[in-house]
């Protein structure tokens, strides 16, 4: 017995790559413009962060960044600039925009991905459960509990985990990813940060883990009401079987998708999150541009961010396409 | 020659916790081994409510009031669902009336039949595997192998149906209820099916009980026929005899609106229809359910419900039958 | 017995509808009489600092850490909290239902276009786009408005197209095109009135999040600096965590209630505007 492989949608993945170049180029030209609305331009933004107002470096500034060309050639050079990634220097920070972003990612990347776990599996566990019991009291607890966290803001939440969690019972560090003056290596490093990952994790997840659970629970009612999920028992199957093997996966398919819309809010959270936190990532790093007033940082940062989202969409359509195989990818 | 393997003895089925509003008003009957029975009835009449209770899988809405359903001499115990789970598929299979929607769509067929085999029975993967690809060679669905594995969306609806039959006889069970199984399907494709069951039938000597509307259908395929109306049993009998000599008149009524082009002349070319429409199951009538809606209906009948009468295998429950045969 | 009990569900859930409208009613209160109650503007130095609640006679809620009563920011944080959150809505739902209802209703190219820029909108992190619109016009309500608008309309085009599309199809649609009446006027008098549910249970619940987005940008002190809200209260409070957290836990219940109550009138809405729905929603 062996299953008939499916071939690789190439045609599918040409056409998204380049519908995603294409919204880069979008999002490129929007930043663009963004910039310009800005009450003077760069070169004073950039020279006032140097600190210095001399018309003479500033002019220099303006033909550097050839901001005494049409506006049509300038734009072009931006977008030129930001295909090799050369996104300009930070005069805040001391360092190359690209290279302030890029070793700030992994940080938000750890928080985002256990946030996103803790909300799929806490959506799933609960969702599942509310639904097993559904309109008894296991359902009115989780559904009104899920309704409570819907509308929490996440950076109380946030504080209030760290007066708990932190101060009063001091199971966690109050903030921070790892406990540099200890100089943990290997394991005890992995542990360390671990350590430091729960509270902000969790204060991040706790938003989308409503939504998902309100979102499983939907659609466990809904696929446990089918027709296949009655021939399934006629089958003499298990509830159990019936439950984990076909309900739940035609029930948590809907969830893939919802995720992949929700990897943007993710990340615009993660500037709270790490704030409250103090954690090292690009979310912190954007409220320090803010605070700063480092324009250039600022919307490189929302590029980025962008790009990035368009290709965690790209990934999440090919996932639901192996998971599915009801999707016909065209 | 009477060989009853399962046997229906008073059911009654009401909504839940509502003793008064009954589905099933005391329904009784028996299948012998490897004939074929048809249950006919308006929608409504009870006759799916009377195949889920044998399966053990009515509705949370509904529930049993009182009455006993015997497989092989022994009671079913319908309300226990982990019992229940060894009877489904093993001893009593089912098809449904919807292929469209009766497969899970995210396995390939092949592995739904598989899912039956494995939870019944002990068998090393690979034997089971073989029993699949020889179960979808039976229902005559073409290249086995690979229709094993292709998903539910990629087939038509006759051959879906051919899967659910695969996947209800996968255990070779001693009954098969088939509600509505052609209902859904295409007319040319509803031919295909039922020379399928029959055949299968003559195979495996399966009992099948047949629930339809479709007299059609019943005149071809049962050896036995049971009419329902309104939750209870209204005549019995072998087919030939009940088309040819229907006693009650709700079976007469039933006989001439459906379409017979031999006969049309005789009805003077019209279908006639049966006037009026089935009461409600709330409706605490205490005579023939009927009776409103009968020509013949007398007040004995509005009073009171008929006893059934038996005259050899036939057997009907009413006050003035129909004595003229059909032309 | 059953009937009794759809009843009680029946009551169970305008009760939570009832209990939604009932915060709600409280905070616009708050916010209409926070002038009667407190003259004084909610910035002003009311008592001694760090007043526990019940402490001070002056500040029922207390004070924080620079002797402002929390209850007066509390009524004046409700009039910008609310008042974000509906104009913000507002402007998204002219942008959003325009946008939506050209593209549903034209189809072909427009509904292209439209619905690409739309997406293009989506996959911009909000919260971000939010922070940078702000930094570049600058902080004051009305950026902040405009910006909670600019995030917040996508979602609104997607709901109205995708009601557009159905209802156009419909036979009384067409009829209307057969006579010859103007696309605009079947646009705004005959499509959009029966799109409108939809969008109102949407934008009940959109508020909630425009409410919690502006409290968050206060919070991060990328607020309008001229006002009180119940997000800057919070960041200030952050600093009093050790010492004296219900500074930051007040205006956080506060918030949490808000949020909730126009999340329950939404739930509310949506089970009585569109019945249909009712079973997907598991209740």
């Amino acid at each position: 017995m062996k299953p008939i492989r499916r071939r690789f949608p190439w045609a599918f993945l040409a056409k998204r790559v380049a519908y995603g170049a294409l919204a880069m180029l979008a999002i490129a030209i929007i930043n663009f413009f963004l910039l310009k609305l800005a009450p003077g331009d760069a070169a004073e933004a950039l020279a006032g962060q140097a600190g210095t107002a001399d018309p003479a470096y500033i002019a220099q500034l303006r033909a550097q960044f050839g901001l005494d060309q049409p506006l049509l050639s300038q734009l072009w050079a931006f977008l030129v600039r930001l295909a090799t990634l050369d996104l300009g220097y930070s005069y805040v920070f001391n360092e190359r925009v690209s290279v302030l972003i890029f070793s700030r990612m992994p940080a938000t990347l750890m928080l985002m991905g256990a946030a996103i776990v803790i909300a799929v599996i806490g959506g799933i566990v609960f969702g599942v459960t509310a639904a097993r019991y559904a309109n008894r009291w296991p359902d009115r607890v989780i559904s009104f509990v899920a309704l409570l966290l819907y509308g929490t803001p996440p950076y109380w939440i946030g504080l209030m985990m760290i007066l708990i969690f932190a101060v009063t019972l001091g199971w966690t560090p109050t903030s921070g990813m790892e406990n540099v003056l200890a100089f943990n290596t290997g394991w005890d490093r992995v542990a360390d940060i671990a350590h430091h990952l729960i509270l902000p994790a969790l204060a991040q997840s706790i938003f989308y883990l409503a939504i998902y659970i309100r979102l499983v629970r939907a659609g466990m009612l809904e696929v446990l009401s089918l027709d296949f999920i009655r021939v399934a028992r006629a089958k003499g199957i298990s509830e159990r079987r019936l439950s984990y093997r076909h309900a739940l996966r035609n029930a948590v398919l809907p969830l893939v998708t919802v995720v992949g819309t929700n990897v943007g809010n993710f990340l615009g959270g993660a500037v709270l999150t790490e704030t409250v936190f103090s954690w090292p990532g690009v979310g912190r790093l954007m409220f320090d541009a803010m605070f700063q007033r480092d324009l250039n940082l600022l919307l490189s940062i929302l590029v980025l961010s962008s790009f990035f989202v368009i290709l965690a969409n790209l990934i999440v359509d090919l996932l639901y396409a192996v998971i599915n195989p009801t999707v016909e990818l065209k | 020659m009477s060989n009853p393997i399962l046997q229906v003895e008073n059911l009654q089925i009401c909504v839940r916790k509502k003793p008064g509003v009954l589905i099933l008003r005391g329904v009784s009957f028996h299948v012998n081994a490897g004939e074929t029975l048809a249950i006919v009835g308006e929608s409504g009449c009870g006759k799916s409510m009377t195949s889920l209770a044998i399966m053990g899988l009515l509705p949370d809405a509904v529930e049993k009031l009182s009455g006993t359903i015997r497989f092989k001499g022994r009671e079913l115990p319908i309300t226990d669902n982990r019992a229940m789970r060894k009877v489904r598929a093993a001893e009593i299979g089912m098809v449904f009336q919807e292929p469209m929607a009766a497969l899970d769509p995210l396995y390939p067929v092949g592995k739904q039949v598989l899912e039956v085999i494995e939870e019944h029975e002990k068998l090393p993967r690979a034997m089971a595997w073989a029993r699949v690809i020889d179960l979808l060679t039976k229902v005559d669905l073409p290249n086995p192998e690979t229709l094993a594995w292709s998903y539910p969306h990629k087939l038509s609806g006759g051959q879906l149906q051919r899967v659910v039959i695969a996947m209800a006889l996968a255990c070779n069970p001693d009954v098969l209820i088939a509600d509505e199984p052609t209902t859904a399907l295409d007319v040319t494709v509803q031919a295909q099916i039922m020379r399928l069951l029959k055949r299968l039938q003559r195979d495996t000597g399966v009992a099948i009980v047949l629930i339809t509307h479709n007299l059609g259908l019943v005149a071809h395929t049962a050896d036995r026929v049971m009419v329902m109306y309104a939750g209870n049993k209204a005549e019995e009998a072998p087919t030939r005899d009940l088309f040819l000599n229907p006693r009650h008149p709700y079976t007469r009524g039933l006989l001439d609106a459906t379409p017979n082009p031999e006969r049309a002349s005789a009805q003077g070319g019209v279908l006639r229809e049966i006037p009026g429409t089935v009461p409600s199951i709330a409706d605490p009538m205490p005579g023939c359910r009927f009776a409103p809606r009968c020509p013949n209906a007398s007040d004995l009948c509005h009073a009171r419900f008929p006893d059934p009468t038996y005259e050899g295998a036939h057997g009907y429950a009413c006050h003035h039958p129909v004595t003229d045969a059909r032309v | 017995m059953d009937r009794l009990k759809s009843l009680l569900t029946a009551i169970l859930r305008d009760w939570m509808m009832l209990l939604g409208l009932l915060l709600l009613a409280t905070v616009f209160f708050m916010a209409a009489t926070a002038p009667l109650f407190f003259p004084q503007p909610p910035d002003t130095m009311m008592g001694p600092p760090l007043q526990w609640p019940g402490q001070y006679a002056g500040a029922p809620l207390g004070t924080d850490g620079l002797g402002r009563n929390i209850l007066a920011g509390l009524f004046y944080g409700a009039q910008i909290s609310l008042l974000v959150g509906f104009a913000s809505v507002t402007v998204a739902m002219v942008f959003g239902i325009l946008v939506g209802a050209f593209a549903g209703y034209y189809g072909g190219w427009i509904d292209n276009l439209l619905m690409r820029v739309t997406e293009l909108f989506q996959t911009i992190p909000q919260f971000m786009l939010a922070i940078v619109v702000v930094a570049v016009l600058g902080p004051s309500i009305q950026v902040i408005i405009f910006s909670l608008a600019v995030v917040s309309w996508p979602a609104i085009a997607r709901l109205v197209r995708g009601e557009f599309m159905v209802l156009r199809e419909k036979a009384y649609v067409q009829g209307c095109i057969v006579v010859g009446m103007s696309d605009m006027r079947i646009i705004f008098t005959q499509i959009l009135p029966n799109a409108m549910s939809g969008v109102t249970v949407m934008s009940t619940i959109m508020i909630a999040t425009a409410i919690l987005m502006e409290s968050a940008l206060s919070f991060l002190g990328f607020g309008d600096p001229n006002v009180t809200t119940w997000g800057t209260m919070i960041g200030m409070g952050k600093n009093n965590l050790r010492d004296a957290w219900y500074i930051m836990t007040i205006p956080g219940i506060a918030l949490l209630l808000t949020a909730l109550a126009l999340n329950l009138v939404g739930d509310g809405l949506n089970d009585y505007l569109n019945p249909r729905l009712r079973s997907q929603r598991g209740q």
